[in-house]
């Protein structure tokens, strides 16, 4: 925004511009000479409850890491980094990491896929608002509510979406959940069914903020529309991409509502991604301890991701594009 | 939007064949969207019998069968008489409605400060609170449920309120910053200058915020009304929700589907009319603000 454009009206009267990526060197929004001490006792009761729920299990984690963690009468026994050293040795972790990536992988490049066909489709569409309104409902569902409902439509005797599978020679007698080759798209097709319309919405924001000027510019040059969106707005939609790739990525780290109904990790240990081991050794096993350094791993990961996340947001290049200062 | 009349220019033979193929796919996704919502809803109004009824493998013309039933209302009936469900709505409503209080309360007087002042360590401090609410809670459930323990919280309402306050609060702050930073410091100064104090000033400018505030509200609850692990691990016992007392139909040894997906419809129809109520602001709350529409 630049003073004195037309653009420059009142942030908080404009409908469109909430100011969330407006936040580099926004002045207006900052107080020139603050006394601190009011905004402090202001943050001061959401900082020290975040902080109360939040580090402190931090580092209750880190000590159960560099424990053998006992229970009731016996006392926890220091192991230093044995728990840590052991995961190495640990196949069941080194393939649920395999596990979580390959279902990553599957699941983000089916929703990209369809996800922006969808999203090129509606576009200016005229029955854009109703359809996006009803491929939005998957969403709401409780991922667990979610799980159980497939694991119904899944069902060998009785389930639809086995029937229909079975009908067009997919699968034989066993449902989708009960072979270990085949439980992972099971899996797979749930989280497909309630993300991929967040895909959608992600990439038609995106597609809005397209700059009219290139594309009419690259029409002038003879390219048909075809060539308007390889060369033109998948460009401009790229980091809205990479963003719902990275938060969904990010989610598959924290949702396993779903994997826990349909198969807790079975067969064998086809779906046994690492969080649902995690979640099997600290509450099924109740090894604490090692628990606690899965989870640590579990939580390094994040926190990268996290700072790739944040990295993408502030990048002044992106940040104007996802910001929409080239709408009008 | 000038790009529909670029578009009708095109005569391509692609643009011709794309013109036939995309309302077969927006067609076929619709059904793809639709179909579990919508045959979770007709079992739930179908008896065991009716609900286990499938044509034999390929008999494509016997679909029908699906909807040769007589619509029955026993199994949600029978979830409010015999499986407690009016207590499990009322902990749900009050554990999300709380924790979304609660988070959206603290959140913008947080977010209010943070938008107001500029000091050091500021980005740490803000990272921190978006990774707290990025972190997978299967990696700190089993600390907190200690603490909660020693606290004597597992298994009530106030525990589970706080519970879900530890993803809605890290949200909430985060979020509102984003309508904070919207609205310049001179409004306040100008509220100063009438003579109004400073928490005075700050809640004038409340309702400029408004919109926003009541979209976090309602997002908040969206988030913790469907939770499933903090709901049965911190609130197995006294505090059971609709999602973990939905699971909990499931036994190993009878399962009643028709009750289970009354439960799911119970659970899942209050949430979709407030999911499309902010569908405005659902992109950018599950995005972290990131991207707006």
């Amino acid at each position: 925004m630049t003073i004195g454009s037309e653009k420059n009206i009142h942030p908080a009267l404009s409908d469109q511009d909430w100011g969330y990526a407006t936040i580099s060197q926004t002045p207006t929004s900052v107080n020139p000479n603050p006394k601190k001490w009011f905004y402090f006792y202001l943050a001061a009761p959401a900082i020290i409850l975040l902080a109360a729920i939040t580090i402190y299990p931090f580092f209750w984690l880190i000590y159960m890491s560099f424990h053998k963690v006992g229970f009731g009468a016996v006392s926890d026994v220091f192991v230093g980094l044995k728990n840590f050293s052991r995961l190495f040795s640990d196949a069941k972790f080194i393939a649920g990491w395999g596990l979580l990536l390959k279902y990553s992988a599957i699941c983000l490049t089916i929703q990209v896929l369809v996800g922006v066909a969808l999203a090129v489709v509606l576009n200016n569409s005229r029955y854009e608002k109703p359809l996006i309104t009803m491929f939005l409902m998957p969403m709401m569902v409780s991922p667990v509510v979610a799980g159980l409902l497939f694991y119904y439509l899944y069902n060998g005797t009785f389930g639809w979406y086995h029937w229909i599978f079975q009908s067009l020679g997919i699968l034989g007698e066993t449902s989708i959940l009960g072979n270990s080759s085949t439980a992972l798209y099971g899996i797979i097709l749930v989280d497909v069914w309630q993300w991929t319309p967040l895909i959608t919405l992600i990439t038609l924001a995106g597609l809005k903020r397209v700059p009219q000027d290139q594309l009419e510019a690259n029409m002038v040059d003879g390219a048909g529309s075809i060539s308007n969106f390889f060369h033109i707005s998948l460009p401009n939609i790229y980091p809205f991409l990479l963003i719902a790739i990275l938060l969904r990525f990010m989610d598959n780290f924290r949702f396993i509502d779903a994997i826990l109904v349909l198969t807790g990790g079975g067969p064998g240990n086809s779906t046994r991604l690492l969080p649902v081991y995690l979640f099997d050794v600290s509450f099924q096993f109740f090894k604490l301890g090692r628990g606690a350094a899965i989870a640590i791993s579990l939580l390094i990961v994040t926190i990268i991701l996290g700072m790739i996340l944040v990295r993408v947001l502030e990048d002044p290049a992106r940040k104007s594009t996802l910001a929409g200062d080239s709408d009008s | 939007m000038a790009s529909r009349e670029l578009i009708s220019y095109d005569t391509g033979a692609t643009v011709k064949i794309l013109k036939w193929v995309s309302p077969v796919f927006l067609g076929a996704y619709l059904i793809w969207a639709l179909l579990p919502l919508f045959i979770m809803l007709m079992a739930s109004f179908k008896d065991l019998l009716d609900a286990f009824t499938l044509p034999k493998p390929g008999q494509w013309g016997d679909v029908g069968v699906f909807f040769d039933f007589s619509p029955t209302i026993t199994h949600y009936i029978a979830l409010f008489a015999e499986n407690n469900f009016g207590t499990y709505l009322f902990n749900s409503l009050v554990a999300s409605v709380g924790s979304a209080m609660i988070a959206v309360t603290l959140g913008s007087m947080c977010a209010y400060s943070l938008s107001r002042t500029e000091f050091r360590g500021k980005k740490d401090l803000l990272f921190w609170i978006i990774s707290t609410r990025m972190a997978p809670i299967v990696a700190v459930i089993v600390p907190l449920y200690a603490i909660f323990r020693s606290a004597d919280l597992v298994g009530t309402l106030p525990g589970l309120i706080l519970a879900f306050t530890t993803f809605n609060l890290p949200f909430a702050i985060w979020m509102l910053k984003g309508f904070f930073d919207g609205v310049p410091y001179a409004i306040e100064e100008a509220a100063q200058v009438d003579g109004n104090n400073r928490f005075q000033a700050f809640l004038m400018i409340l309702p400029l915020v408004a919109p926003g505030i009541g979209a976090f509200v309602i997002l908040c609850i969206l988030f913790a009304w469907n939770d499933f692990l903090f709901a049965t691990i911190i609130g197995s016992g006294g505090a059971k929700t609709l999602p973990a007392a939905t699971k909990e139909l499931v036994q190993p040894q009878n399962i009643d589907w028709g009750k289970i997906m009354a439960a799911g419809v119970v659970t899942t129809a209050p949430m979709i009319p407030l999911g499309l109520l902010v569908r405005r602001y659902l992109v950018a709350g599950l995005t972290m603000g990131a991207v707006k529409e």
